[in-house]
């Protein structure tokens, strides 16, 4: 009986936050069948025209939806395995940083590009890349000729995934330097004297302290496998890169912005919860079963 | 309503529900005026309209800027029918403007042949696309103005070999990301930064429903004439005389505020309003406008819709709630002029602008009389006058434009108050091509609104349609590329609706 | 930070490198930094033209007097601090509070799993904008503060990530509290959170800088600008037409598409200070060793 009078704490603990979640996210969530109707505002969600799959059909009927769903995915994994990766290796490669001045610097400094809105880093990132700018001068430095990067729609996904790990990597190192606090110095000290060089270092004691956490962050981000980054793209692309740049999100939200479709937003938006959640729930069953490890 | 977050004019303790206008309202004519809810112009407007849509409450009145939403409202059966309340109780000017029109801005308004909102109706000009080019570069080259295609093409290449914008001089500008090539039957004016006189040179009407004469219709984009400018334009690209970040740059107006690019395409109010930075970072920029000219010397125009922003009233709306912003709007047309103008006209309830479709033109001949001291300023004090800024305008134009008269420079400008400047200068240079001469072939679209197929495929044909035009021009895709667009386009959808769109016809 | 320095050339070598590479990161994080305030300070028309691109050109505040220069700002900027402050303080007590329990395993807390589930289940499932605002609206929370400060409902990632670390910390430190006698809630807020400083610091600084910058919720909950909070505020200022212009709502509408460059980065930059202002304090959170002495082993 006594782990009944403990447990009643968490669930008392739990009560605020469920209550919360209730509210603001399961009570919204009965709006996922509009996916499933033909809206109509002057008839409200539950009295709407039901269509059943319509919706879907038609998304996938259309001729780019293949091209455009390949993008987004493209894009997608590419953006959570660098963000993943790039992130890691700096927050190391910062942690051996001895330097404290610098390396407060450092770490200040490069987590500010977070901040900055597309609108604005797109305007960064076309003047760099335009036919006159930075990128240019150097492919000119080394003899070649001046390439219209913006219109190369070969390049496009790579400059989309580039750019947004660059932007990114500082905020998302964060975590990781928080976790790195909590590896206890001594290991080092002793591992040292046994000796260790500094790759062994990080390869037995600062790696393995991070590993819980790229772990649950490597699942939990695939959360975002359909989700390549509508901002960014938006203020990127043009029609010249639509083959390779157009997303899921940039294409709703053109078939959206004519027609006020709503039903198809909301479908277009449960078919990527419904693919995200798939994968978040295989790789929880993959790593329980082959690494005996729950990963949350 | 839309409100300017920048706009200071509003004197201490009025507000947006307590200014000049709304106690207007209330004094003539006892109407009270709630307001619901603020945003600022643009996309944050947009959302918070699309979201009232959306959500099936609508305020009673609300003006939207894009006539999807207007049909979006009307299909969920949101809009109060208006068509007999309309008839009732329009004011006769409000009317005669709507006949002006012979019939099309009714047309606007209404969902399957209902009324069932306010149009508003925008000047022609603003439809009227014409060339914009350094009349100071051509004098210190010594070369005349281009009428024709081939005049513009010798013409771009000498600006570019005399470096006349710098070691980065571009020939035309053209379009950005974000803009269009030609203007289109959905968006059919004030397309800054397009080629769209280009196409109209060459007897080509891209992105316009063309009637064949014989009950069918063509989409202009398929048309041979398209092809062939598509191909003049993919020669000049070529031959560097465009942009070479056509489609991909990120602002339009970068290389003409810059002072890089010699011409460019576009409606009255580019030069002026439209590239202010540019004679701010040159003064002595002496743009000027002209039409251009297909070979045997015709100006053809594709010509625009009515207007794209409409007044809705609530379907749960109190019939005299419904009769009130009838009657605001009839207030608003025929009292504008006499408005105190310190406080920004924008704050008036409701604002849906009825402008006389002409009434740039004829503030361009009335302003040049005054200016010539045939006429005094004065005379245009007429409280019901159609043109409502004319008298205001007419009060300025003297510390504007300074003589000589005939023919007018940017050196004729005097640039002290720079909103005045703009304004002036987009009116009397700008329009002076419209103002002056007679177009020789004005192209209408069959139908500037979508049909019922257009709503689930049309993006789709828009898309391939964007692609195709900007890799032939930019070429990125051979000419030939083209014929199986056009084959494309008319298996996803397009013969239906081409089919669609001549059933417009019989009406 | 490893605090052994061996003297070997490879170590040294890296060393050099590693400074190098972060210096160049450093240097190419800074540029587009430096070009958004070069932008925000130079003059309109040049800035407009392209023309500003390593340093600026002439000297203008008027940027950062345009969106300073109205009482609205610092209106909406004191709704902004209260919204972070609530926002904060509320999300990160829920949060803890739930993280606690989650960390427990399924044999201590049977429902775990399932709980757990619901989170995540929420996280990636959500019927969208239009069924989330009715039912803000159904609560009678529009135009009010509370819509900017539970309307993001909540913040699944921080309980997870922080469940996550309290699932890490050595078992030893819940059964000392045990065996002083200590219940639950004690146990949470006198033993566990003071260990996860670091974890939290973070977390706290993800939902502060949400808030902060948050701006479409701004946008659809409120309805008039007097209600705005900063970042939302900021955002609409998109262009200054000059005074005495009569336009058209379509011409202006227009016009503001064309972009105000000097005005868009002077809005960047506003928004940016105060985070550039909180971190450097927040970083000796992230430092080495604080968990040392926690448990004696």
């Amino acid at each position: 009986m006594r782990r009944w009078s403990v447990q009643k704490h968490y669930y008392l603990m739990l009560l605020p936050g469920m209550v919360w979640l209730v509210m603001f996210s399961i009570v919204p969530m009965f709006g996922i069948v509009m996916a499933f109707e033909n809206y109509n505002p002057g008839q409200g969600i539950f009295h709407s025209e039901w269509v059943g799959w319509d919706n879907f059909k038609y998304m996938f009927q259309l001729n780019d939806s293949k091209t455009v769903l390949i993008n987004t995915v493209i894009i997608a994994v590419g953006k959570i395995v660098f963000h993943l990766v790039v992130p890691l290796v700096f927050a190391i490669l910062l942690n051996e940083l001895t330097n404290l001045r610098f390396k407060r610097l450092v770490q200040t400094v490069v987590y500010l590009p977070h901040f900055l809105s597309w609108v604005i880093m797109a305007t960064i990132v076309i003047g760099i890349f335009g036919y006159y700018g930075v990128a240019n001068t150097v492919v000119q430095m080394f003899g070649g000729q001046p390439k219209l990067f913006m219109a190369d729609a070969g390049l496009f996904r790579q400059l989309v995934i580039g750019t947004d790990v660059w932007k990114e990597f500082g905020y998302n190192a964060i975590i990781y330097l928080a976790a790195l606090t909590g590896v206890n110095l001594n290991l080092y000290e002793a591992a040292a004297i046994d000796g260790a060089n500094r790759w062994q270092l990080i390869r037995h004691i600062t790696l393995p302290s991070l590993a819980t956490t790229v772990v649950l962050l490597g699942v939990l981000s695939l959360g975002n496998v359909l989700n390549a980054g509508f901002d960014q793209v938006y203020n990127l692309y043009n029609p010249l890169v639509y083959s390779t740049g157009d997303i899921l999100d940039t294409w709703v939200y053109r078939l959206g912005l004519q027609n006020l479709q709503f039903s198809l937003a909301t479908a277009a938006g449960l078919f990527k919860s419904v693919i995200s959640f798939v994968l978040i729930v295989i790789s929880y069953r993959l790593a329980y079963r082959y690494a005996d490890y729950t990963v949350f | 309503m839309v409100v300017d977050p920048t706009d200071k004019t509003l004197p201490q303790g009025d507000s947006v529900s307590n200014n000049q206008y709304t106690r207007y309202l209330k004094e003539k004519y006892n109407i009270n005026v709630i307001v619901d809810w603020t945003a600022a112009t643009g996309n944050d407007y947009k959302q918070k309209v699309s979201l009232s849509i959306a959500s099936g409450k609508l305020p009673d009145g609300m003006v939207v800027d894009d006539r999807s939403f207007m049909t979006k409202a009307a299909s969920s059966g949101l809009l109060y029918d208006i068509t007999d309340l309309f008839q009732q109780y329009a004011s006769s000017q409000v009317k005669q403007i709507m006949d002006s029109t012979e019939g099309r801005a009714m047309e606007n308004a209404s969902y399957k042949g209902r009324m069932v909102s306010l149009p508003n109706i925008t000047v022609d000009t603003d439809g009227v696309h014409v060339m914009w080019i350094r009349k100071d570069w051509l004098d210190k080259l010594n070369l005349p103005v281009p009428k024709t295609l081939s005049d513009i093409e010798k013409t771009a290449q000498a600006f570019i070999d005399n470096h006349m914008g710098g070691d980065k001089t571009i020939g035309i500008a053209g379009p950005s990301k974000n803009t269009f090539p030609y203007a289109t039957f959905l968006v059919s004016s004030n397309n800054l930064g397009g080629f769209d006189p280009v196409f109209g040179a060459m007897d080509a009407y891209p992105g316009y429903w063309l009637d064949n004469g014989d009950g069918t219709v063509t989409y202009g984009t398929l048309t041979e004439n398209t092809k062939k400018t598509l191909a003049l334009l993919a020669d000049w690209y070529k031959k560097g005389l465009i942009d070479p970040e056509v489609g991909t740059r990120d602002n339009v107006g970068d290389p003409i505020n810059a002072n890089q690019a010699g011409i460019f395409f576009g409606p009255w109010w580019s030069g002026g309003y439209g590239n202010g930075d540019s004679f701010k970072n040159d003064p002595t920029a002496n743009w000027q406008a002209y039409p251009v000219y297909s070979d045997d010397g015709k100006w053809n125009v594709h010509m625009k819709t009515t207007g794209s922003t409409y007044t809705l009233i609530s379907k749960k709306a109190k019939p005299d709630v419904a009769k009130a912003i009838i009657i605001m709007n009839n207030a608003l047309v025929r009292d504008e002029a006499t408005f105190d103008v310190s406080v920004a006209v924008g704050w008036y309830p409701l604002r849906n602008v009825m402008a006389a479709a002409n009434e740039t033109e004829y503030e361009y001949n009335e302003l040049l009389k005054v200016l010539k001291g045939e006429t005094n300023p004065e005379d245009y004090n007429q409280p019901n006058s159609l043109y409502k800024l004319m008298y205001a305008d007419a009060k300025k134009v003297k510390n504007v434009i300074k003589p000589p008269y005939d023919d007018l420079n940017v050196g004729n400008f005097d640039m002290t108050n720079f909103g005045d400047f703009q304004r002036m200068y987009s009116l009397m240079i700008g329009d002076r091509p419209y103002a002056t001469i007679p177009i020789d072939k004005k192209v209408y679209s069959v139908t500037y609104n979508q049909t019922p197929t257009m709503e689930t495929k049309w993006a789709n044909l828009k898309k391939m349609e964007d692609e195709t035009v900007l890799k032939i021009i930019l070429g990125q895709a051979p000419i030939d590329s083209f014929d199986k667009f056009v084959k494309d386009w008319k298996a996803q959808g397009g013969d239906e609706i081409t089919a669609e769109v001549a059933e417009l016809l019989k009406k | 930070m490893t605090l052994v320095r061996t003297k070997t050339l490879g170590s040294r070598t890296f060393d050099i490198a590693n400074v190098i590479l972060l210096g160049l990161l450093l240097v190419s994080c800074l540029y587009p930094l430096w070009y958004t305030f070069c932008v925000s300070i130079s003059n309109k028309s040049a800035a407009n033209a392209g023309l500003v691109t390593i340093y600026p050109i002439g000297f203008s505040l008027t940027s950062y007097k345009e969106i300073i220069n109205d009482k609205l700002f610092f209106n909406s900027f004191w709704i902004s601090i209260q919204r972070t402050v609530l926002g904060t303080a509320i999300s990160m007590l829920i949060t803890v509070m739930m993280a606690y329990p989650l960390a427990k395993s399924k044999r201590e807390f049977t429902l775990r799993n399932t709980f757990m589930w619901i989170l995540v289940f929420c996280m990636l499932f959500n019927g969208g904008l239009i069924p989330w605002y009715l039912t803000v609206q159904q609560y009678h929370l529009i135009n009010s503060i509370w819509a900017l400060v539970l309307g993001g409902g909540v913040p699944i990632f921080n309980v997870i990530l922080v469940m996550n670390f309290f699932r890490n910390l050595p078992k030893d430190l819940h059964e000392a509290g045990i065996v002083d006698g200590a219940g639950p809630w004690s146990i949470l807020f006198r033993i566990y959170v003071p260990c996860s400083i670091p974890v939290l610091a973070a977390v706290a600084l993800f939902v502060s800088v949400y808030h902060w910058n948050e701006f479409f919720n701004g946008l659809v909950l409120m309805n008039t600008s007097d209600k705005y909070p900063l970042q939302t505020y900021i955002q609409q200022l998109v262009v200054n037409i000059p005074v005495g212009t009569n336009l058209t709502p379509e011409q202006y509408k227009k016009l503001s598409e064309l972009s105000n460059r000097t005005l868009n980065a002077a809005k960047v930059f506003i928004a940016m200070v105060p985070m550039l202002v909180v971190y450097p304090f927040l970083q000796k959170y992230f430092v080495t060793g604080i968990m040392l002495g926690a448990v004696k082993e």
